[in-house]
């Protein structure tokens, strides 16, 4: 199913190329339709085979290696973002389920966190990491993209724990609290486990912001060596190579499928013994 | 010492604030152990309340309640109940065994001896093959099954329960009632009983307590002129039907039963 859907949306592209305007589309002057010509829009096996060439006109390795290797140091940011969202997300949500003042005074400023731009964070995060100094603590650069890459994958594994969290039914709570369990009890055996089916979602979507968080914290934070640093310098070439950007593009897409797979496999672990029709 | 004492009970909602509501007032009741008592009455009566309030998920406004001797709040932190509701509330994540020993693992209990308390209970409610099975695998009725044994995993003196076959059809119902009677007799456990049914109470109980609504409170308490053993010839027998009669009438005393069922 996957490799269909991909099949179309790469013969969707080259019909497009095909049937539409060479120099873009205007309606009274303004332009409506994308270019279709070469160099906006390369054949899908232009993009391909630029994967055999070097990176830089006729010297090193095929730059397919480049963009692996920059995919792989991505991978790890967003690794590292991800888990660090999802424990704040879990703690959070662990917060808000225990105390209702906490949910009404905090559960506002999560929805407005997520409303600041990427963008306008990353330098402040990267100036105030600077300054820290814990003891022999050195904050390291990749750190703040890690983080920005949290700060994006926490928000959906907050909401997501918080609604799964109060979903226990009546009945089961007052099960528990007729065997006079502590809060405590109640969480890990009742709580957490009912809400399985709600962190499932919340941690795919956390998966793909962390990516999404820590390719665009490495293009504003001017962070070298990650997928999203390629994405950026190659589309500076896009008239003279312009299948060159494609190729970190897709690298940057395979990272997001590979994260969503991580989650897959987790979803497949944790949702064995479950009823199928559970959720969703 | 009776197995439950409650006195003077009474239990006010929203107490002080312009929507409060009276759910039971001056309740009276004393049950030996052994006994069998059904709490029957229309919607609104409180009869879910005051097995809670029993139950000590619920305190009382005014009143106290003993079980076993001890105040109800001691008797939940001890263990001396089982709960059942309607719902199984089975944790759909852990194996039928799994669900049996939920209460022992909270006590503390070690595993093997959990598994083996487990598989005795299993044997008690007839499904000593499903232990390892998980609960949406199971048939309503079976599912009632498995929650009366985690009830009763821990071995307390007192079952109470929350209209736990009204969801069951009538068949599966009858056939766990006498599933129930046999279980109660062997572990000699009593039992309070919330129901909708007037045959259910009559059939089960050593007694029928009924009550009324707005406030909720005692108006009849019918002693069942049955013998302790009973079975299908019980339910054709003329002194079930002369109880039920006396039970249908003592509802009749207080009006019409409120639209709907409770929760």
């Amino acid at each position: 199913m996957f490799g269909l859907a991909l099949l179309l949306v790469a013969v969707s592209w080259e019909l497009y190329k095909w049937l539409g305007p060479q120099d873009g589309g205007t309606v009274f002057g303004w332009s409506v339709l994308p270019r279709a010509n070469d160099r906006a829009m390369p054949h899908v096996w232009e993009m391909l085979a630029r994967y055999a060439e070097p990176e830089r006109r006729d010297t090193g390795g095929p730059i397919v290696l480049v963009v692996a290797a920059g995919a792989w140091f991505s991978l790890r940011l967003a690794l590292a973002g991800f888990v660090m969202g999802t424990l704040v997300g879990l703690a959070l949500a662990v917060l808000m389920a225990r105390f209702r003042v906490v949910e009404r005074g905090l559960l506002p400023w999560l929805v407005l966190s997520q409303t600041v731009p990427l963008i306008a964070l990353a330098p402040l995060v990267v100036s105030w990491g600077g300054r820290l100094h814990l003891g022999a603590f050195e904050w390291p650069r990749w750190l703040s993209a890690a983080v920005l890459g949290a700060f994006l994958a926490f928000f959906p594994v907050a909401v997501g724990t918080l609604r799964g969290l109060t979903s226990a039914p009546a009945a089961s709570l007052e099960l528990m609290d007729s065997y006079a369990a502590s809060w405590r009890q109640t969480l890990f055996k009742l709580r957490f486990p009912a809400a399985v089916p709600y962190l499932v979602p919340a941690l795919r979507l956390a998966a793909t912001a962390s990516v999404v968080g820590v390719v665009v914290a490495e293009i504003s934070t001017g962070l070298a060596g990650g997928v999203g640093r390629l994405i950026i310098e190659y589309a500076r070439e896009a008239t003279a190579d312009p299948a060159k950007v494609y190729t970190a593009v897709f690298g940057a897409a395979a990272l997001g499928l590979l994260m969503a797979g991580f989650v897959a496999l987790a979803d497949f672990a944790m949702m064995r013994n479950r009823p199928r029709e559970a959720i969703e | 010492m009776n197995a439950v004492d409650v006195r003077n009970l009474s239990k006010v909602f929203n107490q002080g604030r312009p929507n409060a509501v009276a759910a039971l007032i001056d309740i009276d009741l004393s049950i030996e152990p052994g006994e069998f008592v059904s709490l029957i009455g229309p919607s609104g009566c409180g009869k879910s309340t005051q097995l809670r309030l029993i139950a000590n998920l619920l305190e009382p406004t005014t009143g106290e309640v003993l079980v076993n001797g001890k105040p109800a709040g001691q008797a939940r932190l001890d263990q001396d109940y089982g709960m059942a509701f309607q719902q199984a509330a089975l944790f759909e994540w852990r194996s039928v065994a799994k669900n049996i020993e939920l209460p022992l693992e909270l006590k503390g209990w070690d595993k093997a001896e959990r598994r083996k308390r487990a598989l005795e209970m299993l044997d008690l409610v007839k499904l000593p093959e499903f232990g390892d099975a998980l609960p949406w695998q199971l048939s309503g009725g079976m599912q009632q099954r498995v929650a009366i044994a985690r009830a009763l995993a821990a071995h307390p003196p007192l079952l109470l329960m929350d209209e736990p076959f009204g969801a069951l059809d009538e068949m599966t119902r009858e056939h766990m009632q006498d599933e129930l009677l046999r279980i109660c007799r062997e572990t000699s456990t009593t039992v309070v009983f919330v129901t909708h049914s007037i045959p259910e109470a009559v059939y089960l109980s050593t007694r029928v307590v009924v009550m009324s609504p707005r406030p909720g409170r005692i108006t009849s308490v019918i002693d069942v002129d049955l013998p302790p053993e009973r079975d299908v010839r019980t339910r054709e027998a003329d002194a079930f039907f002369r109880g039920v009669t006396e039970v249908r009438e003592a509802l009749r005393g207080i009006g019409p039963a409120g639209s709907g069922g409770a929760p």
